[in-house]
């Protein structure tokens, strides 16, 4: 409780008082000096040139609980839910009773969103064989990430309690299936600030053509500050919302600008001596460095032929590729948290689109090259080692064929399912080649290794250095915590 | 704490405690009174309750309510034994050096003045006082105003307070607190010309009397009512509720008492023949999300709702976060787990169902149609009773009651299609369960069927009795169909054929259901005329808001306790009650939303009044008395100046009769509200957060005034009223909803320009600018927008294309004001914009700038014809974009952007 109590009061205290220490240090002459460098002849920013503007930022690099394996996350959602009996949760059982009328027993209590009535089982629609020295097995649909899966640790039996996409999506990425929670990203970057200044700490990259079910939630900041909320960057088009000038003024003209909106603001400071303005001095400053380094971030035409050959981007196109790419180069500049959504994996086989054999398979062939290359890639910089890369849906998809309506359906679909999935994490720290959780001999239930929603942000948390039951934020009179009061850290996965 | 006690260790105990007696006893002569509210409740939320609370009880031990604190602890024995801190257990804990034993366990032990404060608390008896704000406001003395209290807290602490803002600044303040916008020029040269402290009165006034007034205050409530155009969840498909916020701008234009205007809210459908207005004021609670996804349960998220409604009512009215005893008692203040869902009874008998139609809804026919409803209305007057009158208006006002197809069940070769409709194919049925039928012998049902066929509609079972039986028109709308009369509640079976069809199509789809009467009059002339616009009415698809419809005693819900706050665990019932450490309920109210109303509105209440006044502080001077808006409990923080809340909270209950104007009207006439807002390092040291208020405030704007001040300054701005919501520009690719059709499509004509308040919030996707800055996304009850500052809201007012229009309209303006002379323009620039002259050392910053973007545009005329400067003659090209340069850097200055 005393902890608590300090960690809000110390909250409150940087709230409020960040400004004042700011202030301090501009009469004394250390802070500001990156204004220095804007706005020309300030007397109030003449420091010696070093610090840069620190207490002012609440994105500044903070320790953690206790020392972390890793340094940032890129977290992989594939929304809409993807099949596992596809991917990675083999099952030739469920083969041998393809088409068959789905038993009475399993059936009993359970509820469905769309499977009405008595639906058949639905062999796998995927060829699967063992890979590298884990022995691990990965479908035909997935044959580059095959090759990499003694990187990864899979997490067979993960489970939820939501079975539609919106609250399931809200569950997996704030704990709670209830709109008003900060997203792990927001509790992350709160927690640990951001490495580069000059970039947001929790960027936000989506494909697919749509955002998730469950909207802008997923990376809201709820209840913390908005600072920390995800900012979505768009792989087409502005990388950020207004982030260029606009036609007709050019780069120059734009600094002279906010120069001389800065130089006003210096002598409304002299005036009101309100340090808010100081604030506010620094808030442009930090516009217009963005302005200057996220195109740069977010340009992908310059990286080499290879590269592009390994991840297959196509550069100006919004693509899960361009996006697994473009999570390399932020988590590169130290940006905390990169967080992918790829939509179009609702596969309940009402179209083509969505059949698991036809439109499933095409999906996987988006994501599996730029997967590999992601792994891959940050191996071969050594960022693999501090990224902890996470992979997964919002639930599963359930060993019967979905008979929607009570109708049989046109093509071979998959309803949602909730007590047992596969998710994937690896790097920093991360056991190489590992797996945990098994499920029946259909892939229907959890049979051992069960894992909570609430245990893979325990887990991402322990790896960023956080013990997740005293990671929290006072609000509403109470303490909230990312995993409420629930959570275990996935020990047999770590390394 | 943790209090289970081990005999020996209690030997032991009793040992130590004799020499240790004598110690506090000596060392507490003193003997003054403690005050449990500020001494000694702080000690234990701080220290013991997070284990011996609401939560958890260590054992059996909780210091939460007394009687639980006095009780038998798991040791057989009570901790505190009030008078005798010497044998109380609770005392002796605090003492000891055993680390298993010493509380608080693993922590720092506490200080000895704290130990003192607990030992003579227990010695004068262990008293329970009330926390502040659970005791009524008093009645303060005659001539207490607003700056004696503010005055006294300065003199306290040595600060002079600064004098009185310059006119032009106080204006500005004024006006943009009042209204939300700046002041015309009009307005601002006739206050200038001959300022006085009448003048300034008269301002006030005329102010308080614009209609911008409540357009500004809205945004305040809607963000608590959590006003949306959208219904939130996945789909958040478009809703119509705007006529809610119309009338919170007329309500708050209007100046309604907030005692109507909490009841009319709460409980308008329950007033005596409720106007339109007060069924649309019901809107306020259904404001809350509803989710059409395929597959979700509706009871569950109308579940979700009503707990959304009890947490909001709470909030809103009483500044007390009640969610955590959704589960378990309150960790901290007096609320029990069962208050919750008694808190709760009140407000789950309403008629909606979280259905994807949003029933009920008030209907807005049109005047050909109200012609109709005057004739059916007419006929039932002259062929029935009052009953089958009131009956009959209620039903063409809302079509309620009825029941919805979710509740079928039993389904044979059919089912529960979308989770929405009862679909049946050839030959399939399915039960509606124990509908109350009451010799009902009409069945209005609304239903889609794509090739007709039959309906047989059976009572009791599949081979009951047939109390209908017709051929079913292909075609969709409301069906009459006339039923057999049968008493009571029975099981109605439906069963729908049409051989013809292939086996796997739907025959027909059903909505909704209601069991009626025949209009009265049957066999008379015309009744056949009056049926006929009758079932037109039923029919037509009017304009409608979801508004609040009680049910019957037929559809009464029962409201039971959800075992650890899972709704599918249901416990005790429960009747409506309000917590009992408030105030007590008012005599003779009745036990439904409308006594819900008047006990939040009773002065007795001892939130209401506080909770309101800090609010409209807040909105004032940045920051309320209360800082946390939100939490008036014992976690929230202490008011700064207690005794001027409790002022404010009596004035504006007994003096100023609930009325917001007369309120803000004071408060804006008092010295604190007038001050100039400049600082110093003293202050800075000393106050910085301006709680003591010896300067005026100085704060940013809204996200809503942010924006209208840009397009009012530079002439942009429609003042336009009502009506539904509005699209201003906003980048393509913003919207990207799934499963929607719905596209962004900025409005045209002046609506485009329309105040931020009429701006269409799409809940998971809001308008960026606006969320930038602050605003809320109204999926819950935002209590207080924590205002932030982040690099982003710099690049939306920079680059975001509405502000740069704002900037090249004003720089029209500028030109227009000074011609060829940027000095002339950029003055009048600043005045437009700030409603004051700028100095010099500003202007000389400007007209640099401006004439670093003249040689720009100068050297490369593309450039300014691409910063769009099309419509403006070629000489003024240059000399217009760069003025445009400064009205863009105009519009991002600290202090356009702030209040002060």
């Amino acid at each position: 409780m005393a902890d608590k109590i300090i960690k809000e009061a110390n909250d409150r205290a940087a709230r409020f008082f960040s400004r004042r220490h700011f202030l301090q240090d501009c009469v004394t002459g250390l802070g500001a000096t990156a204004l220095g460098s804007l706005v020309s002849g300030c007397n109030l920013f003449s420091g010696s040139g070093a610090a840069p503007v620190q207490s002012l930022n609440p994105l500044e690099p903070r320790a953690p609980h206790f020392p972390a394996r890793a340094k940032s996350v890129i977290y992989l959602h594939m929304a809409g839910a993807p099949s596992q009996l596809e991917m990675f949760d083999y099952k030739p059982e469920l083969q041998k009773l393809h088409n068959q009328l789905c038993p009475q027993s399993i059936l009993e209590g359970k509820k469905f969103a769309f499977i009405r009535g008595v639906p058949r089982m639905l062999g796998p629609q995927a060829v699967f064989s063992q890979h590298g020295e884990s022995r691990a097995w990965v479908s035909d649909f997935m044959p580059h990430f095959a090759e990499r899966v003694d990187d990864v640790s899979f997490l067979k039996a993960v489970q939820t309690d939501q079975f539609n996409h919106g609250p399931a999506q809200l569950f997996m990425h704030t704990g709670s299936a209830r709109l008003g929670r900060p997203s792990t990203g927001s509790w992350v970057t709160w927690g640990l600030g951001s490495e580069n200044s000059n970039l947001p700490g929790f960027v936000v990259l989506t494909s697919g053509g749509k955002t998730p079910d469950a909207g802008k939630s997923v990376w809201g900041s709820g209840f913390l500050p908005s600072v920390y909320q995800g900012v979505q960057c768009r792989s087409k088009g502005e990388p950020v919302l207004y982030l260029s000038d606009p036609e007709g003024l050019n780069r120059d003209l734009r600094y002279q600008g906010i120069q001389a909106i800065n130089e006003v603001n210096r002598l409304e400071y002299e005036t009101f001596q309100d340090p808010e303005i100081l604030s506010r001095i620094s808030q442009y400053e930090l516009a217009y460095k963005m302005q200057i380094s996220v195109p740069g971030v977010m340009d992908i035409n310059s990286e080499p032929a290879y590269i592009h050959e390994l991840y297959g981007t196509e550069p100006g196109k919004e693509s899960f590729a361009n996006n697994c790419l473009l999570a390399r180069k932020l988590v590169e500049k130290g940006v905390r948290f990169v967080q992918l959504f790829d939509w179009g994996w609702d596969a309940h086989g009402t179209d083509e689109s969505t059949a698991v054999d036809l439109g499933m398979r095409n999906k996987c062939r988006e994501i599996d090259k730029p997967i590999s290359a992601l792994l891959l890639d940050l191996k071969q910089r050594g960022l693999l080692d501090e990224t902890l890369v996470v992979w997964g849906g919002e639930f599963g998809r359930t060993p019967m064929q979905e008979n929607r309506d009570g109708k049989e359906m046109p093509y071979m679909g998959r309803d949602h399912h909730v007590e047992a999935f596969t998710m994937w994490m690896a790097g920093a720290g991360i056991k190489r080649g590992g797996s945990w959780g098994e499920t029946d001999e259909i892939g229907f239930s959890a049979v051992k290794g069960q894992v909570a929603v609430h245990d893979i942000h325990a887990t991402i948390l322990q790896q960023l250095g956080f013990d997740h039951e005293k990671m929290t934020y006072q609000f509403q009179g109470r303490p909230f915590r990312l995993t409420d009061v629930h959570g275990h850290v996935i020990k047999e996965i770590l390394g | 704490m943790k209090m289970t006690i081990r005999s020996n260790h209690w030997i032991s105990a009793s040992l130590v405690l004799v020499p240790f007696a004598a110690i506090w006893l000596g060392g507490c002569g003193s003997g003054k009174k403690v005050d449990y509210s500020t001494e000694v409740k702080p000690i234990l939320n701080k220290h013991c309750i997070s284990c011996h609370g609401g939560v958890k009880q260590n054992g059996g031990f909780s210091v939460l309510f007394r009687e639980e604190a006095l009780g038998v602890t798991k040791s057989g024995k009570p901790a505190i034994i009030p008078g005798d801190p010497g044998a109380s257990e609770f005392i002796r804990r605090l003492h000891t050096n055993d680390p298993k034993e010493r509380m608080p366990l693993k922590a720092q032990p506490l200080s000895k003045a704290e130990i003192d404060i607990l030992t003579r608390w227990v010695e004068q008896g262990a008293e329970w006082g009330e926390h502040w704000a659970y005791v009524p406001p008093a009645s303060p003395a005659a001539n207490a105003n607003i700056d004696q209290f503010i005055n006294e807290k300065l003199d306290d602490e040595n600060l002079d307070p600064a004098p009185q803002a310059d006119p032009q600044t106080l204006l500005r303040r004024l006006s943009l607190d009042i209204t939300g916008v700046p002041p015309t020029e009009a307005r601002a040269n006739a206050f200038a010309a001959r300022f006085s402290d009448s003048a300034y009165a008269a301002m006030v006034d005329s102010l308080l009397a614009s209609p911008q007034f409540g357009e500004k205050w809205a945004s305040m409530w809607l963000d608590l009512a959590r006003y949306a155009d959208t219904k939130g969840y996945e789909k958040d498909s478009r809703r119509e509720f705007w006529r809610y916020r119309d009338w919170v701008i007329k309500a708050f234009n209007m100046d309604m008492p907030f005692d109507r205007f909490t009841t009319e809210q709460l409980a308008g459908d329950l007033l005596p023949a409720p106007t339109d207005d007060q069924l649309i004021a019901t809107a306020f609670h259904r404001n809350t999300m509803s989710n059409d996804e395929g597959g979700t349960q509706d009871e569950e998220f109308r579940t979700a709702a009503i707990i959304d409604r009890v947490n909001t009512t709470m909030e809103v009215w009483q500044g007390t976060t009640i969610a955590c005893v959704q589960c378990h008692s309150h960790p901290y203040d007096p609320f029990r787990f069962e208050d919750y869902y008694k808190f709760m009874a009140f407000l789950n008998n309403t008629r909606d169902e979280d259905t994807w139609g949003e029933y009920p809804k008030l209907r807005f026919y049109d005047s050909l149609q109200r012609q109709d409803v005057t004739a059916v209305t007419q006929w039932v007057k002259q062929h029935g009773d009052a009953s089958q009158l009131q009956e009959a208006q209620d039903f063409l006002r809302t079509l309620e009651p009825k029941v919805h197809a979710h509740d079928a069940d039993q389904y044979i070769n059919g089912q529960l299609a979308d989770t929405k409709f009862m679909a049946i194919r050839n030959g399939g049925s399915s039960r509606m369960k124990n509908v109350p039928l009451n010799n009902a012998d009409r069945l209005l049902m609304r239903y889609w069927s794509g090739e007709g066929g039959t309906l047989e509609v059976r009572a009791d079972s599949l081979k009951g009795p047939v109390i209908s039986s017709m051929a079913l028109p292909k075609g969709n709308g409301v069906l009459p169909v006339a039923l057999k009369p049968l008493e009571g509640r029975r099981d109605l079976f439906f069963i729908f054929r049409n051989p013809s069809l292939d086996p796997m199509s739907t025959v027909a789809s059903v909505e909704w259901m209601a069991f009626r009467h025949d209009l009265p009059g049957k066999g008379q002339a015309g009744y056949k005329e009056m049926e006929a616009k009758f079932l037109a009415l039923v029919n037509a698809n009017p304009e409608s808001i979801p508004v609040m419809v009680e049910n019957n005693r037929d559809l009464f819900r029962p409201t039971a306790v959800f075992e650890r706050g899972n709704w599918l665990v249901k416990g005790n019932e429960v009747k409506p009650e309000t917590p009992a450490s408030l105030n007590p309920w008012p005599q003779g109210a009745p036990r439904n939303r409308l006594g819900l109303a008047q006990w939040l509105t009773d002065p007795k209440n001892p939130l209401t009044g506080r909770v309101m006044v800090n609010r409209l502080w807040e909105q004032l001077f940045g920051i309320g008395l209360v800082e946390t808006l939100e939490d008036f409990g014992t976690q929230g923080f202490t008011p700064s100046h207690p005794a001027l809340l409790d002022y404010l909270a009596y004035q504006f209950v007994h003096k100023h009769k609930w009325s917001v104007k007369s309120m803000l009207r004071e408060i804006v006439l008092s010295d604190a509200y007038r001050r100039d807002s400049k600082s110093n390092p003293e202050l800075n040291e000393k106050d910085p957060a301006n709680r003591l208020l010896a300067r005026g405030p100085r704060f940013r704007l809204s996200s809503e005034q942010v924006r209208d001040q840009a397009l009012a300054v530079s002439g942009l701005l429609s003042d336009r009223m009502s009506g539904p919501p509005v699209m201003p520009m906003q980048p393509d690719g913003v919207w990207m909803s799934v499963y929607s059709g719905e596209r962004w499509n900025t409005s045209q004509n002046g609506d485009q320009y329309r105040r931020g308040v009429y701006t269409f919030l799409k809940r998971t996707s809001p308008y960026p600018s606006s969320i930038t800055f602050d605003g809320s996304s109204r999926e819950v009850c935002l209590q207080r927008r924590i205002r932030t500052n982040t690099p982003l809201q710099a690049l939306v007012t920079l680059n975001d294309p509405v502000y740069l229009e704002a900037a090249r309209t004003l720089a029209m303006q500028m030109e227009k004001g000074g011609g060829k002379d940027p000095e002339i323009c950029i003055q009048r620039g600043y005045k437009l914009a700030m409603n004051k002259d700028i100095s010099a050392a500003k202007s000389a910053v400007l007209v640099k700038l401006y004439s670093q973007a003249l040689q720009q545009y100068q050297k490369d005329p593309a450039a300014a014809e691409a910063f769009n400067m099309r419509s403006v003659p070629d000489g003024e090209k240059a000399h217009v974009a760069a003025l445009t340069v400064v009205a863009n850097a105009l519009m991002n200055l600290d202090e356009f952007l702030s209040k002060s």
